[in-house]
C-alpha cells in the first residue's frame, strides 16, 4: 500500500507549516511537520534598545498573545532589576492575562475547531448552518478584549503596562461593568462546555512529558516554576535544561526535548500537571467534558482550553471583586533597585510556557535576549503523534487520514509564525556552514 | 464610547445626519498598510457631524460583526490592490466590486477584510450601506512611515469622505 499526503500550508492555524507523510508497502517512511516562514529576529531588534521598550517590541511577535508577550517581557526585565510589583499590579496584570486567554482559546476552539466537528470547512459556512455558535463566539471575544482594552489600554498589544506597573488605570465603573458582563457571560460559558461535551473526539492515546509552570497557591499562568510529568522541577532560570533546543532540517523553527524524545506543553499539559488548582466550575466543566488527569489524547488540548475559560472567567469574576472593593490607587510603578542585571520570564500564555530571557547594562540598554516560545516547544511532539497515528489510520481513504493529520495540528493550536527562529541557509549555495 | 452604548442611542432619522462608523483598517506598522490609521487621525482632528463615529480598527479579522454590527451605515478605509498607480484611490460599495479573499482561511488568527465581511454577512450583520474608500499602497513594508504618494492622496480622500457624511 503507497499513501502519500502533502498539506501545502494547513489551513486554520496561524502561520505557514505543511504536513509530509509518504507511506510506502504500508510502511511509514517519512512523517514530517515542515515549517516553511521565515524568522523574523525580534530578539535580534531587542539589542542595544533600552528596557522600556522591550514589552512593546516582543508584544508585536504575535498578534494574539500580545499580552502574554508583554507580560513575560516584563518579568524578565523586572527580575533583572530587581523590582517588586504591589498586589495591585499583580491583580491587574492577571486580570488582563485572563482576558487573552480566553480571547485566544475562544478562537482556537469556536473559529478552528469547532468547524471540523461540525461537519464544515471553516467559520463562514458554520455562521450560516450554526449562526447561535458563532454569535456566541463573538460575544464572548468581545468581552475578553473588552477586559484587556479595560486594563490595559487595547484589545491587543497593551500600552498600560509597563515595568514595575502601569501607567493607566480603570475607572471603577468600567471594573464594575466588566464583573457584571463575566457573570452574565456564565451562560455562554455553560453553552461553551454543552457543546464542546458534546463532540466525539477522535480516539487517540501517547503518553507523553507534560509541561508548565505551577505555583503553590495558584493555577499557575504568570512566574512559578517549571513541573513537568516525568517529575523534573526546575527554577525558570534553569530553563535551556528544559528546552534543549536543536536543529531539524525540514523547520525554520527550532525542537525541543527533555526526558523523552519530545514533550508538549499548552492547556493539556497545564490541566494534566495543575487540575487540581481549578476554580470549582472549571473542576465540573472537567468533569462534564470526561477529563480527568493525566489526559493523554492531544486532541483532547481543545477540551482543556474549554475547562480553562471556565476557570478564567470566573477567576477573572474574583480578581475584580477585590479590585473592587480594595479601591484602585493611581500608584506609581515600582522602582528599579539594581540599575544592571540578568532576568528571566516565564508564563503560561494559551498555547504553553513562554520564556523570555534578558540582560541589561549598566546603560538601561539590553545587551542580550532569548524567547522560547510554546510552538516551538510542542512541534517534535506533534511529530511523534503523528509518526503513532498514521499506523492506525492506514486503513482510511487519503482526505479522512489527511483531516484526522489536519484536526491534531489545529489541537496543538500551533502559532507558527511566533516559532520561527532559525534563519536556513543552503550551505552548497550560500558557501557557509 | 461602545458600539452598544452608541447602537443604544434613538435617533430621529429624519432630522439627523445617518449615525455612521468610520472604520480605519490595517496594520500601522507596516507602511502604507496603516493608510486607514492615518486617514483615522486626520478625519479625527476635523468636525464631524453628530452621530458619525470614528476609529481605528487595525485588522480585525473575525471581530469585524463585533465592530460593526448595529450602524446603519459603515465607512472603511484601507489599502487596496486594484492594480493601479500607487496612490490612486476609488470608492466603491460591496456590491460594485468582487473582494478577493483567500479561498481557503489561511491564516486563521488574522482572515482579511473580504473574510471578515463575508462572515458578518453570513450572520445577516452586515449594515445597510457599506462603503469602501481605498488607496493603492506603494509599499507595505514594516515601518511606520507611509510614501508620499499614499500621503498626498489621504488629503483627498479625507474631504471626499467629509462630502459623503455631511
Amino acid at each position: 500500500m503507497n499513501k502519500r499526503i502533502d498539506v501545502h500550508h494547513v489551513t486554520r492555524v496561524e502561520g505557514h507549516g505543511n504536513i509530509v507523510v509518504e507511506v510506502a508497502d504500508g510502511k511509514l517512511k517519512e512523517c514530517r511537520f515542515d515549517v516553511t516562514e521565515t524568522p523574523r529576529f525580534f530578539e535580534a531588534m531587542l539589542l542595544g534598545r533600552p528596557y522600556q521598550e522591550a514589552s512593546h517590541i516582543t508584544s508585536r511577535i504575535c498578534g494574539i498573545c500580545a499580552t502574554g508577550h508583554a507580560t513575560t517581557s516584563l518579568r524578565a526585565t523586572e527580575k533583572a532589576l530587581d523590582v517588586e510589583l504591589s498586589e495591585q499590579t499583580r491583580l491587574l496584570r492577571k486580570l488582563t492575562f485572563h482576558g487573552e486567554i480566553l480571547d485566544s482559546h475562544i478562537l482556537h476552539a469556536y473559529m478552528l475547531v469547532a468547524p471540523d466537528f461540525l461537519g464544515v470547512g471553516s467559520v463562514i459556512p458554520l455562521a450560516s448552518s450554526h449562526p447561535d455558535i458563532v454569535l456566541r463566539a463573538l460575544r464572548m471575544k468581545k468581552l475578553s478584549g473588552d477586559i484587556c482594552a479595560v486594563v490595559s489600554g487595547r484589545h491587543t498589544h497593551p500600552i498600560a503596562m509597563t515595568v514595575g506597573g502601569f501607567t493607566h488605570f480603570p475607572e471603577r465603573s468600567a471594573l464594575e461593568d466588566l464583573r457584571q458582563r463575566l457573570i452574565a457571560a456564565r451562560a455562554d460559558v455553560d453553552e461553551t462546555v454543552s457543546l464542546f461535551s458534546s463532540l466525539t473526539w477522535p480516539e487517540f492515546e501517547r503518553d507523553t512529558e507534560y509541561v508548565s509552570l505551577t505555583k503553590p497557591d495558584e493555577y499557575a499562568f504568570i512566574d512559578g516554576e517549571i513541573i513537568t510529568s516525568e517529575g523534573a522541577h526546575l527554577p525558570v532560570e534553569a530553563y535551556l535544561q528544559l528546552t534543549n533546543e536543536h536543529l531539524v532540517r525540514h523547520s525554520t523553527a527550532k525542537h525541543t526535548r527533555h526526558r523523552r524524545e519530545s514533550y508538549m506543553v499548552g492547556a493539556l499539559a497545564r490541566f494534566n500537571n495543575n487540575s487540581a488548582q481549578l476554580h470549582p466550575r472549571a473542576k465540573n466543566a472537567a468533569a462534564a467534558l470526561g477529563l480527568k488527569p493525566k489526559v493523554t489524547n492531544p486532541y483532547l488540548n481543545t477540551a482543556a482550553q474549554v475547562v480553562e475559560i471556565v476557570h478564567c472567567v470566573e477567576d477573572s469574576i474574583e480578581i475584580l471583586e477585590r479590585l473592587i472593593a480594595h479601591g484602585l490607587q493611581a500608584e506609581a510603578p515600582a522602582p528599579p533597585r539594581r540599575s544592571s542585571g540578568e532576568g528571566v520570564g516565564a508564563c503560561e500564555v494559551p498555547r504553553g510556557t513562554l520564556f523570555h530571557h534578558y540582560a541589561i547594562g549598566g546603560d538601561g540598554k539590553i545587551t542580550s535576549a532569548n524567547c522560547i516560545i510554546p510552538t516551538n516547544q510542542n512541534l517534535a511532539n506533534l511529530e511523534a503523534d503523528m509518526r503513532r497515528l498514521v499506523p492506525h489510520i492506514l486503513d482510511k481513504p487519503e482526505p479522512a487520514m489527511q483531516l484526522d493529520l489536519e484536526m491534531l495540528v489545529r489541537a496543538y493550536d500551533p502559532c507558527i509564525s511566533c516559532s520561527v527562529h532559525v534563519l536556513k541557509l543552503d550551505p552548497k549555495r550560500g558557501g557557509g556552514r | 464610547m461602545t458600539c452598544q452604548a452608541l447602537c443604544g442611542q434613538q435617533v430621529d432619522a429624519a432630522s439627523q445626519p445617518k449615525r455612521t462608523l468610520i472604520l480605519g483598517l490595517g496594520n500601522p506598522l507596516c507602511g502604507d498598510d496603516g493608510l486607514g490609521n492615518y486617514a483615522v487621525q486626520m478625519l479625527a482632528a476635523r468636525q464631524l457631524p453628530a452621530g458619525v463615529k470614528v476609529l481605528p480598527a487595525g485588522t480585525p479579522g473575525w471581530e469585524l460583526p463585533n465592530w460593526i454590527s448595529g450602524w446603519p451605515r459603515v465607512i472603511l478605509i484601507d489599502a487596496v490592490q486594484m492594480g493601479l498607480e500607487p496612490g490612486a484611490r476609488r470608492r466603491f460599495t460591496l456590491n460594485e466590486v468582487r473582494l478577493i479573499a483567500a479561498g481557503e482561511i489561511l491564516s486563521s488568527h488574522a482572515p482579511d477584510l473580504a473574510t471578515g465581511l463575508a462572515l458578518a454577512d453570513a450572520l445577516h450583520q452586515l449594515p445597510d450601506e457599506i462603503v469602501v474608500y481605498g488607496i493603492e499602497p506603494e509599499r507595505c513594508e514594516p515601518g511606520t512611515e507611509i510614501s508620499p504618494h499614499v500621503k498626498h492622496a489621504l488629503d483627498g480622500l479625507v474631504d471626499d469622505i467629509l462630502r459623503e457624511i455631511v
